[in-house]
């Protein structure tokens, strides 16, 4: 393979090399950080609101119903998304062995995309929210993620059409998989839906939301996890077929499973039992993805001590591991009767996003920025600091919930104890979520810090 | 057949849209073509036959509240659904009477859907009738004032404007009235 490398290192690059621009890459990573801190922020604001129901109560805009889409909306798609796309912008040009087709193009995607997350504070603090959970957005700003999804998967295809390695590593497939999933899941859940009313169009909705995690996160996250795991331990992949089995079994099994967020409810009975079927068959995808993640770590754990992109890459496969546990077990109608609509389900979801496919992204966003602009890391400490902050911050939510989320559940199956109850009962638990939330939070600010002083301050030596 | 897309990424595009667009379709397209009742609004005249009622579409004003619910974001607190579950239709009954469950026919003109997806507060599904407008009127301007130990966000915007308050009400007296399920005179208009 030839040697590669970033624009800034050009000076040192012997001749015949390919350098990166990754002009694009760095205004993605870059205003992703950012969102990450800010929409944190809100984050806190909505723990705390659980356990002071009246904080900041005497504004419309900022109540509980207007921040909350805010606070995923901006995680989903200003935080995380944008991430996964700077740093597929950052990885697919280098696994073609070719320069990404069109800086122009990134840069122009960079500049619609911070639009959209900015029109998207606006309308959704005004309370323009069209209802549906994950597609809140108005239809007018659906439209311009349509125009940008299409620019970063015209620029990311053309940079694999002129790839000049043949063969395609699996980081390649997932991001073009999850760019063509994408597409159509999101047309799904933003316009079908505008066509459609009642049971139909909760079942295009939850279609939507499940895919959401599962065939635009999942693909890209996982994309990510192949390609910095055997980079950032310097070890290859354990088994390409094994890559292969989790890639094909998940094209094929995640989109059957929408339906098991309507268990119970008022959606036909056949419906709700492929969906069960189907959320089993996940294991498969996600054992063979941890497998082989796992396999390729052997003998390499003791790297974890010295360097915090791995050691939030293989945090992120455990909770991967532990989420799609869950998830196919709560979807069994017997642990759903108990689960379901509780505390346990922002538990599970935030250990998807955040445990997992943040902390993909962030071990990228580590690794990438110091190359990307040829600086050391600003701090290995403080990295170190934001790894355990955010490791123990999160836990601590997660369990939490699980824990107050059954026993709530429990306790709405004795029809004796009246709601209000329940609702007292949990208090403990919002303090412990406020609590780990602030941990969070701290993590994200010391990640967010880091990085940008990293970027932004004097260069000093280069990365190794 | 899995191998050539190893190497020929139209091949792996072409398969990858494939696999993905069996379970899509089966999981999107069919169902609703399947299952009539989720387009059929809900009619029933025959007290044998499970409670009665019809199902009509909301007025003007009622339209008017059940936007403001929408805006906001009541639906990611309170869920509309009563589930096939007795912790569902007796804990949601009202006064000895066990809630009926929710069927797709009741729902067929809600746009966007309002079921949601967690319980913060207590499920929706059947509150119409069940409280009266003083009683929205003092819960909505501090909800503690009613329900001690509440996390309900206050709205007193919402007291204050006549216009929507009233179309607020008048949305959330509509909810599960459409099936007849409660002696005749135990609403409480």
């Amino acid at each position: 393979m030839q040697p590669q490398f970033s624009k800034a290192e050009a000076a040192n690059a012997p001749e015949g090399a390919i350098i990166h621009d990754d002009a694009t890459a760095k205004w993605f990573l870059i205003s992703s950080v950012a969102y990450f801190f800010i929409v944190g922020i809100i984050a806190v604001i909505i723990a705390a609101k659980f356990v002071w129901p009246d904080l900041m109560g005497t504004m419309s805009w900022l109540t509980y119903g207007r921040l909350r889409p805010l606070h995923v909306n901006g995680m989903l798609f200003g935080w995380l998304l944008a991430a996964d796309m700077g740093l597929a912008y950052y990885v697919i040009p280098r696994l073609c062995g070719v320069k990404l087709w069109s800086e122009k193009l990134g840069l122009a995607t960079a500049a619609l995309w911070n639009v959209i997350i900015l029109g998207a504070v606006v309308t959704l603090l005004a309370g323009l929210n069209q209802g549906w959970e994950y597609a809140e957005l108005p239809w007018y700003l659906d439209i311009l993620v349509v125009v940008a999804w299409i620019m970063f998967g015209i620029n990311i295809f053309m940079t694999v059409a002129n790839r000049k390695y043949q063969a395609m590593y699996v980081t390649i497939w997932y991001t073009m998989g999850c760019i063509l999933w994408t597409a159509f899941v999101y047309l799904t859940g933003n316009f079908a839906t505008l066509f459609a009313t009642g049971t139909n169009q909760a079942n295009l909705n939850w279609m939507y939301v499940h895919n959401a995690v599962g065939l635009i996160f999942t693909p890209i996250g996982l994309a990510i996890a192949y390609y910095f795991i055997p980079r950032a331990s310097n070890t290859p992949l354990h088994s390409h077929k094994l890559s292969m089995v989790g890639f094909w079994s998940l094209a094929f099994v995640y989109v059957w499973t929408g339906a098991h967020h309507m268990l119970h409810g008022p959606i036909s009975q056949w419906l709700q039992t492929i969906a069960i079927a189907f959320s089993l068959m996940l294991l498969i995808p996600v054992w063979a993805v941890v497998y082989n993640l796992f396999a390729t770590m052997k003998g390499q754990w003791h790297q974890l001590r010295e360097s915090v992109p791995l050691k939030f890459l293989m945090s992120g496969v455990v909770f991967y591991l532990l989420t799609c546990f869950q998830g196919p077990m709560h979807s069994l109608r017997t642990v759903n009767a108990i689960v379901s609509k509780t505390d346990w389900i922002p538990g599970h979801a935030h250990m998807a996003v955040l445990g997992c496919f943040s902390f993909f992204a962030i071990a990228g966003t580590y690794y990438a920025v110091p190359r990307i602009w040829n600086k050391a890391l600003h701090s290995d400490s403080l990295a170190n600091w934001s790894y355990w902050m955010l490791m123990i911050g999160g836990l601590g939510f997660f369990t939490t919930l699980w824990l107050g989320g059954f026993w709530q559940g429990w306790q709405w199956n004795n029809v004796s104890i009246p709601f209000i109850d329940t609702v007292i009962a949990l208090k403990p638990i919002w303090i412990v979520r406020f609590v780990s939330g602030l941990m969070m939070f701290t993590g994200i600010v010391l990640f967010a810090y880091n990085i940008l002083a990293t970027a932004l301050g004097n260069p000093e030596e280069a990365a190794v | 057949m899995f191998k050539k897309a190893d190497n020929n990424a139209l091949w792996a595009i072409g398969l990858s849209l494939v696999l993905f667009f069996i379970g899509g379709i089966i999981t999107t397209v069919v169902p609703p073509l399947v299952d009539t009742s989720w387009s059929k609004p809900f009619e029933n005249r025959d007290a044998a036959k499970g409670p009665t009622g019809k199902l009509v579409p909301l007025n003007d004003l009622q339209k008017k509240g059940r936007a403001i619910y929408v805006r906001e974001g009541c639906w990611y607190c309170h869920t509309q659904q009563i589930r096939t579950l007795l912790a569902d239709t007796k804990r949601y009954g009202w006064r000895g009477v066990d809630a009926p469950i929710s069927t797709p026919d009741e729902f067929v003109y809600d746009d966007p859907h309002m079921f949601g997806t967690k319980r913060t507060g207590p499920d929706l599904a059947r509150v119409g009738g069940k409280y009266d407008t003083q009683w929205h009127r003092t819960h909505f301007r501090n909800p503690r004032d009613l329900v001690k130990g509440s996390i309900m966000p206050a709205y007193p915007w919402i007291v204050a404007n006549p216009e929507e308050f009233s179309a607020m009400v008048a949305y959330l007296q509509t909810l599960g009235r459409s099936k007849d399920w409660r002696p005749a005179n135990d609403y409480e208009k």
